[in-house]
């Protein structure tokens, strides 16, 4: 359970310009245990090919930023908390860091290009709804509903797929064995 | 659920940057979607979350505050800006309808200048003012001229200082509802050539002379808001209302009492009343009043009597109880506005004055400035133009090549060397002009206006631009610059920079200390900047002992044509949305089209059936159109509303209907107006039309749907228990009762699990009858909330529309001259606890959730329509056709009106039946809210779209087994009933029943 749930304290540039490529421990994690095992490390050489879930536009590696370095999830995913939508990060948000760090790897360099020319990056959505189906997060977040439960151990994935099947049945599991509210309209409106 | 404009895909652009970096229209099939994060995160916005903005309304002269909600950079719905003491968070039907101006698919998209082959072609910017200060330096600053609508802030010193530094006097303003007759007769009478404000609220005896002040008469938000508070049945009393007009108008729908004098003579009511008024003494008449006597006494009841009609008695007792009390006589409405409509409002002034309202409830000094320019003014330009006086003419927010025909506006353009339209549409006008520099629309554009005098109402960019359009201010700017006339107040590079230049200076006259900055934005966050002016002291001016009261005299033999603007459309500019297309006209309930008026007595000797075309024919005109056959209009007036009929300006309006206005005489009136009655020919044409009414039967055949009382009942000694709710019209048979009452047993065990365990709100509404004005505003705010498609005239005319609350309006008595009664029941969803669509749906995708709502699951709906068969409301809609797909003939949102849909709330397609969700989206936004502050949600917090934008404040939404709610206590009030309550349905909707106060209180 050590890095599940939302990682940690906000790191800012700042402090992983401090701490360098350290892991850090993460701080408060919403009052989950202490971690117990050694700071995880992302694999330096992958095979692209035997990776599951779509081939995004840049090949960036939630295993580095959320596992390796324990960067807390809503660094980036800044609205979970607060709205419905777990937002995104934005290029500044991107570029916070990487204008400094990460020179040299082509990867960031498509960032930069990205950020210098005015671009965005089309991200290729991984998990989709169906758009008769209304999913607060902040709801859930607030509930204690770890990200991991839906979205899996991203901080372990090389590249984001689809962990959990989203069909309704799924969902009602979770509802029912919490005992909340399985009624239809909670979700389509 | 649809593929092309769906919550989803408009999600998928959350990270879009502001406006126009991604298109939205993109169908994916089944591609994957896109996730597209901002550059830079923008302030104020969290993705997922509405975002506010306040701005002003300038959909017509009243200036109402919006507060504009805005999603991931687009604005979605507006709604009332509660701020303001214009409208007080209220809006009307056209109010709500502007995002369909904002996102209309047929804006002119960048500036144009007409080729030599008469075509439009897209131009620069930089060469479209080019052109424009090539033809100002080549025809003289002199010879330019400047129409514009009615303007009331910056803008307008801007085109005057503008004018003034080119060396022309050549401003005209042009406002349809100009209302020449009522700034006329002010001038006469107290040397104010000024609109008052009226303070309807504290009267509780009004008299309208023909005025439309719940349509479009000055500000019909406030009007509703002010007139319900003074006249609607509260705690055992109400005002009373009478109405003199020759058609029963949608503003009399909630009159106590209909007097339809003979056309043109309600002027003679009037003087009639303030020779009783001052004659008996009654009243508190100032003093200088009694200089009247002299001119006032051969106007007696008797007299007054065989003009209009009206029994002397009738005329004695209507001023009797005038006098008594606090009460306000209206006059100047545009569809009472025949040629002697002068002397109608110059007797009602009188009228007001004698007994002693101005000051009270009339009040000059916070003027209205709720009309400027006269049609006088644009008959002079015409004439100005034929004598080639014209070098240059600009126009903007004026189109009257299509609402003044007889005034030879567009015959006369020809003589103009460059005519220049800054329309955002190609209307009428702009189809012949040389060029068009499309301005912002309202909710893109910083900008102010001052809808009274102290009242200063600010606009603000909601969003950026849809297209490539430019803000007027801003082109004129930038040609003054290139002629080389940037002086002075013209000198600064944008016209917010001079917006802003004058708002330091109101800053200065207010004497605000504080910094410039903060007194900006915190005008902005309010809206703008509200000031009370006390009313002036009024006295009667010297020509007012001299007013003859003359009376217009209809014509013999013939029709007596009433032109009267559309309640939703006005004099036209709302032609080019689908939503008002759409939006049932109060009184005929129809759709997509013109009609005439005319009543049963009328048509039996014409021998005209509804839907029957008939042509009316004037000395300055003809047209065509079917007929609608009205209790509430005299057997010698026929009516046509106008706003239809347009040749231009876009898919929605273009060839809808007929353009009423071309029957009408086109020379100016003695005050300088338009006259709005005119004589007729009425004849078949054979022809017959299917109307595309929204309404089936006019008539309640007694199923007591739209119940009412009188005030005497109420509070007499005749009331009793018998009227309370809950009791069945029809008493049910013991065996059915039992089991009834083993099925209740079984439902409520049934809710003793799972979901249903806890402790639930009933969610309900309570609808005051004697509050609803009819005026729809409500049905077009729900259009805009839910993402309701438009159908169309035809399948409106198969009963296939899809808005989910409609205002259904019933006729009571009226047959054979005796008089008719308006019954208006707003009908949506009624969430019933016992509800029949749900036990026959085969999928369980209707049902009842523990809160009370009666469900739709739009992806578990098949289809099969045994629901609505079962609904003895009539208020499931079936989606017949894939509205929201593009390749549909009946797509409903071509671009880029869908940047309206609301991201909150799914958009159906094709083989689901949707309905009334008791704004489910808002519930559980609030209860979301409310979770997340840790709270329980308040009551008042969740406001249905058709609550939160009711002018009248009829309808409260709530907690129904909340004892303390609003809800709650209103509907346990004594007029309280369920509509076809004795089917047992159980209904979440109480009805409070209209109430008329029949007698003289």
């Amino acid at each position: 359970m050590g890095r599940r749930a939302i990682l940690g304290a906000c790191l800012t540039a700042a402090t992983i310009l401090a701490v360098g490529v350290v892991a850090l421990n993460p701080g408060n994690t919403l009052g989950q245990e202490a971690t117990q095992a050694g700071p995880f490390v992302a694999p330096a050489d992958v095979d692209t090919n035997a990776l599951r879930g779509p081939r995004q536009p840049i090949f960036y590696r939630h295993d580095i930023h959320a596992g390796q370095y324990e960067m807390d999830c809503r660094y980036c995913h800044y609205t979970a908390e607060v709205s419905s939508e777990p937002g995104l990060p934005t290029i500044s948000t991107c570029m916070g860091c990487h204008s400094i760090i990460g020179s040299g790897n082509p990867e960031v360099q498509k960032l930069r290009d990205a950020s210098s020319e005015g671009r965005s990056i089309e991200w290729i959505r991984v998990h989709d709804l169906p758009d008769h189906t209304h999913f607060p997060h902040m709801i859930h977040v607030n509930a204690e509903v770890t990200c991991q439960e839906c979205h899996g151990e991203v901080q372990e994935m090389v590249q984001v797929f689809q962990f959990a099947p989203l069909k309704m049945g799924w969902c009602l599991d979770c509802h029912i064995e919490r005992g909340v509210t399985t009624d239809c309209t909670a979700c389509h409106y | 659920m649809s593929d092309g404009f769906s919550r989803r895909k408009f999600l998928k652009v959350l990270g879009a940057t502001g406006g126009g970096a991604v298109a939205l229209s993109g169908c994916s099939g089944g591609a994957a979607e896109k996730l597209i994060p901002y550059l830079v995160p923008p302030e104020d916005q969290i993705p997922g979350k509405a975002t506010w903005y306040a701005s002003t309304c300038r959909e017509c002269s009243a200036g109402c505050g919006l507060h504009v909600r805005t999603r991931e950079g687009r604005a979605v719905k507006v709604e009332g800006n509660p701020n303001s003491p214009i409208n007080q968070g209220k809006l009307c039907a056209l109010g709500q309808s502007s995002l369909q101006g904002l996102y209309n698919p047929d804006r002119v998209r960048a500036p144009m200048e007409r080729t030599a082959s008469g075509q439009f072609q897209e131009i620069s910017w930089d060469e479209a003012i080019a052109r424009v200060a090539s033809a100002i330096t080549q025809q003289g600053g002199d010879r330019v001229w400047f129409l514009t609508g009615n303007e009331a802030g910056s803008f307008d010193a801007l085109i005057n200082e503008w004018l003034a530094a080119l060396g022309s006097s050549g401003r005209v303003s042009f406002e349809p509802l100009g209302y020449e007759a009522l700034r006329h007769a002010n001038n006469e009478v107290f040397g104010l050539d000024a609109l008052p404000s009226y303070d309807l609220a504290a009267a509780r005896f009004v008299i309208s002379f023909g005025t439309d002040f719940l349509e479009t008469w000055m500000n019909p938000v406030e009007n509703a808001r002010g007139f319900t508070e003074g006249h609607s049945f509260a705690d055992g009393s109400m005002g009373r209302y009478v109405h003199v007009e020759p058609r029963l108008s949608m503003t009399a729908f909630l009159a106590d009492e209909w007097i339809a004098p003979i056309p043109g003579t309600e002027g003679a009511l009037a003087l009639a009343m303030a020779q009783v008024v001052l004659g008996e003494g009654l009243g508190t008449a100032p003093r200088d009043a009694r200089r009247l006597s002299e001119t006032l006494a051969p106007f007696t009841p008797e007299n007054a009597s065989s003009v209009t009609g009206i029994s002397a008695d009738k005329i004695t007792t209507l001023a009797r109880e005038f006098a008594s009390g606090p009460s306000v006589a209206l006059a100047g409405g545009v569809g009472a506005q025949h040629g002697e409509a002068h002397s109608t409002a110059a007797a009602v002034n009188i009228l007001n004055y004698v007994a002693g309202n101005v000051g009270q409830t009339v009040k000059f000094g916070p003027d209205l400035n709720a009309s400027a320019g006269s049609y006088q003014g644009l008959s002079d330009l015409v004439s100005s133009m034929n004598a080639g006086a014209v070098g240059v003419l600009f126009v903007h927010g004026s189109n009257p090549s299509y609402s003044a025909p007889g005034s030879g506006f567009a015959a006369a353009l020809q003589n103009v060397n460059t005519k220049v339209s800054f329309s955002r549409f190609l209307d009428e006008t702009a189809m012949d002009c040389d060029l068009i520099l499309p301005d912002h629309d309202p909710l893109e554009q910083w900008n102010d206006y001052e809808p009274r005098a102290g009242a200063y109402a600010l606009q603000q960019p909601v969003m950026r631009p849809v297209f490539d359009t430019r803000q007027t201010g801003d082109v004129v700017l930038s040609v003054a610059g290139s002629v080389g006339v940037a002086r002075a107040g013209l000198a600064v590079a944008t016209y917010k920079e001079y917006l802003q230049g004058r708002w330091q200076q109101l800053q200065r006259r207010l004497r605000d200390r504080r910094p410039f900055e903060t007194f900006w934005l915190e005008s902005l966050q309010a809206g703008g900047v509200w000031t009370d002016i006390p009313p002036a002291r009024v006295s009667l001016a010297a020509s007012a002992v001299n007013i003859a009261g003359t009376v217009w005299s209809a014509p013999t033999g013939g029709y007596t044509l009433v032109a009267y603007p559309s309640s939703t459309m006005l004099d036209g500019r709302g032609a080019n949305r689908s939503w008002l297309q759409e939006l049932p006209d109060p009184v005929s309930k129809v759709t997509w089209s013109s009609w005439v008026e005319m009543s049963p007595h009328t048509a039996e000797t014409l021998d005209i059936a509804e839907g029957d075309i008939v042509r009316l024919e004037s000395d300055h005109g003809s047209l065509e159109a079917p007929a609608f056959i009205y209790p509430g209009i005299r057997d010698d007036v026929v009516a046509v509303p106008m706003g239809q009929g347009h040749t231009e300006f876009g898919q929605y309006a273009k060839g809808v209907g007929a353009n009423v206005s071309v029957l009408l005489d086109g020379a100016p009136t003695v005050f300088g107006g338009q006259s709005h009655y005119v004589a007729v020919n009425v004849s078949k044409t054979g022809a017959h039309e299917r109307l595309a009414k929204a309404s089936g039967q006019n008539r309640q055949m007694g199923r007591g749907m739209a119940q009412a009382t009188t005030l005497a009942a109420l509070v007499g000694e005749g009331h009793g228990e018998e009227e309370h709710r809950g009791e069945h019209a029809v008493p049910v048979p013991e065996h059915v009762q039992d089991v009834l009452d083993r099925w209740q047993e079984d439902q409520w065990e049934d809710t003793r699990h799972g979901n249903y365990a806890g402790e639930h709100p009933r969610w309900g509404l309570a609808i005051d009858l004697s509050k609803c004005t009819g005026c729809s505003a409500c049905v077009t705010a729900c259009q805009a909330e839910n993402n309701i498609p438009t159908v169309g005239k035809e399948q409106v005319a198969r009963g296939r529309e899809m808005s989910w609350i409609r205002i259904e309006r019933y006729f009571e008595d009226g047959h054979d001259g005796e008089p008719v009664e308006i019954r208006l029941l707003p009908m949506m969803c009624q969430h019933c606890g016992n509800a029949p669509c749900e036990p026959v749906c085969p999928v369980y995708a209707t049902y009842h959730t523990p809160d009370g709502l009666n469900a739709q699951i739009y992806n578990r709906c098949i289809g099969t329509r045994y629901c609505s068969n079962n609904c003895p409301y009539k208020v499931r809609y079936f989606n017949f056709y894939d509205y929201p797909n593009s390749a549909d003939p009946h797509f409903s949102w071509p671009e880029p009106l869908h940047w309206q849909l609301n991201p909150d709330v799914t958009v159906r397609e094709k083989g689901v039946m949707e309905k009334c969700t008791f704004c489910v989206q808002r519930i559980r936004g609030a209860q979301h809210q409310a979770r997340l502050e840790g709270r329980e949600v308040q009551d008042g917090e969740i406001q249905t779209a058709c609550q939160q934008t009711c002018p009248a404040d009829a309808i409260v939404f709530g907690d129904l087994n909340d004892p303390n709610s609003r809800v709650s206590q209103r509907s346990h009030d004594e007029r309280g009933y369920h509509v076809l309550g004795d089917l047992n349905t159980y209904p979440g909707v109480t009805y409070l029943k209209k109430v008329r106060n029949t007698v003289a209180s």
